[in-house]
């Protein structure tokens, strides 16, 4: 029932609790516990945190000036660890999909744009994946702030390190089109 | 490009089959249901990931397996490559291209490249649009493989935007009926719209570029079979129609028609507008061909159309691609046989399925690689 979990991991997993001491598992079980209770969604940024405002919104030291809109807190997680970026964030919670029932009210997007308009935010970095109903969220988001701030969007392209021969043509047409001038 | 060897592992009715291909025709006998069209069918995966019999992966795997394989090594100009196709009866499908499995399968299009011509395909005069459609898709995925993506992407959009016209007819009826609704953003709707007009654009576009240039092969094939006594015509009727091939343009006429059918689509609860209610029209001396059309008539198209499917293949790719005849020599009289059986000659790499061996010519036979399939088991004479 955990996702990445497979037959055999689980079956491992399973084995190696039995065989643990019991004060052992009893610590890991209250440290899952504790971590259900207490873990909720900054009140700011809705990025998982156990405090009401969460350590990145407090730090004194990030650039209140930039807020980078992600829709989970996995991808602040994935941004957090390239150290690169010093701004704040904004998890939405998904992305927009009929299909699924999501619009616009179902993502935090109210508190975003109240949060955009009160604070004088200098830019606003969308990074959403590029997929169809990412595509679609972004284009939303970008009509309902271009108005208060300037808007840009991550660049989607080759990775680092790769031979242009062996990008796939999905990512190359992509580059393409987030082309840049030579500076 | 050459086929130079072919695994099945419980792949439909085979358990275990290598075939090693060492002339540039293979006739496959055998009697009905024995797997003739199963080889055939494993090259057209290859070569499209697509099987024009098959809907679902389950009902390729053997029955009482878990998975089934197709491994193929393909001879081309600039080399060699290995190709491993491995379906599921539950999950998705996994490939690899020289032992290197690959992420997404767009990227394992354009190493083989085939033209299937099967009895089926006269569903392309007389079938509803959706044959034609599916035809010229097929095509261009293997003629720009990133068009599979795109293909991916308009269909998404659609299931998105229908879901949520749907939702907006449900919200006005329930508000019909003086129930409490929760209140859906129309202008969600103006997304949809731009997405669909985005990405149907680029659909619209490369139709209506791989038509125009396969439009006059298809015709001078016509001309040769039919004696130049009839005139074929081949006529792309987009559902959203527009002049100037500018993606701006085009995104735009898209926009506009959605405007215009606003009405409609709220009623239905569905997308009334793009690339999905496209046509193709083939007119034979000014009429249509599927209803006036000869059944003759209609075999002539169908073999212009395929004929010409190879020679834009070939130029395009450089390379001829193979040539898949799934019990089709029967079907045509010995005029158009003949006609078909020149024009491959030596430079497609044929596979051929049969019942009997006597439709043949003597030459035919003689230059001809010979299986015989039986029960899922196949042997070399």
């Amino acid at each position: 029932m955990l996702p990445g979990v497979g037959p055999k991991t689980a079956q491992r997993l399973a084995l190696y609790l039995i065989k643990r001491s019991d004060k052992e598992v009893e610590d890991l079980a209250q440290a899952i516990l504790n971590a259900k209770k207490q873990v909720g969604l900054c009140r700011v940024c809705f990025h998982l945190s156990a405090e009401p405002v969460c350590s990145i919104c407090s730090n004194p030291h990030r650039d209140r000036n930039i807020i980078c809109i992600v829709s989970d807190s996995r991808d602040v997680i994935a941004l957090e660890k390239t150290r690169e970026y010093r701004g704040l964030y904004h998890v939405l919670g998904g992305t927009i999909s009929p299909m699924a029932g999501i619009g616009p009210e179902q993502l935090h997007i109210e508190s975003l744009v109240r949060r955009v308009t009160k604070e004088k935010v200098a830019e606003i970095i969308i990074a959403i994946s590029p997929s169809v109903e990412g595509e679609t969220t972004t284009l939303y988001i970008g009509q309902l702030l271009k108005p208060f701030t300037k808007v840009t969007r991550i660049a989607f392209g080759l990775p680092m390190g790769g031979d242009l021969e062996y990008a796939d043509e999905v990512t190359l047409a992509r580059a393409l089109e987030g082309r840049r001038e030579l500076e | 490009m050459y086929l130079q060897n072919l695994y099945l592992r419980a792949f439909r009715n085979y358990l275990e089959q290598e075939v090693v291909f060492h002339s540039q025709k293979t006739i496959i006998v055998g009697n009905n249901a024995q797997g003739k069209s199963n080889l055939l069918e494993a090259i057209e995966l290859l070569a499209t990931l697509k099987s024009h019999r098959a809907l679902r992966d389950r009902e390729l795997v053997l029955d009482g397996e878990v998975a089934g394989q197709i491994e193929a090594t393909v001879k081309r100009v600039y080399g060699t490559a290995d190709l491993t196709i491995k379906l599921r009866k539950q999950g998705k499908r996994t490939f690899a291209v020289n032992h290197e499995s690959l992420r997404r399968s767009v990227d394992f299009l354009g190493y083989l490249n085939a033209v299937q011509f099967s009895g089926l395909d006269l569903d392309l005069v007389r079938g509803g649009p959706e044959s034609r459609r599916d035809w010229i898709d097929g095509l261009l995925i293997q003629l720009e493989p990133v068009y599979a993506h795109i293909l991916q992407q308009y269909h998404q959009v659609l299931r998105q935007r229908n879901a949520l016209l749907k939702a907006i007819r449900k919200q006005e009826q329930d508000r019909q009926l003086g129930l409490s609704t929760t209140a859906i953003d129309r202008q969600q709707l103006a997304l949809w719209d731009a997405q669909l007009a985005a990405s149907g654009s680029r659909v619209t576009r490369r139709r209506a570029r791989v038509l125009t240039r396969l439009a006059p092969i298809a015709q001078s094939w016509h001309d040769r079979i039919s004696g130049k006594t009839e005139m074929l015509q081949i006529e792309y009727a987009p559902n959203v129609e527009w002049t100037e091939d500018e993606p701006e343009k085009v995104q735009l006429a898209f926009l506009e028609k959605m405007e215009l059918r606003r009405n409609a689509e709220y009623y239905q609860g569905k997308t009334v507008v793009g690339t999905h209610r496209d046509e193709i029209d083939f007119t034979i001396d000014g009429t249509p061909a599927r209803y006036y059309g000869s059944q003759g008539q209609q075999r002539t198209l169908v073999l212009a159309l395929k004929l010409a499917e190879l020679e834009l293949i070939e130029e395009i790719i450089g390379e001829p691609p193979l040539l898949l005849l799934d019990d089709v020599l029967a079907e045509l009289d010995p005029n158009r046989q003949n006609q078909l059986l020149e024009t491959i000659g030596d430079r497609f790499q044929t596979f051929i399925t049969t019942t009997h061996l006597s439709s043949f010519n003597h030459d035919w036979i003689q230059d001809s690689q010979i299986l015989t399939v039986k029960a899922g088991k196949i042997v070399e004479h």
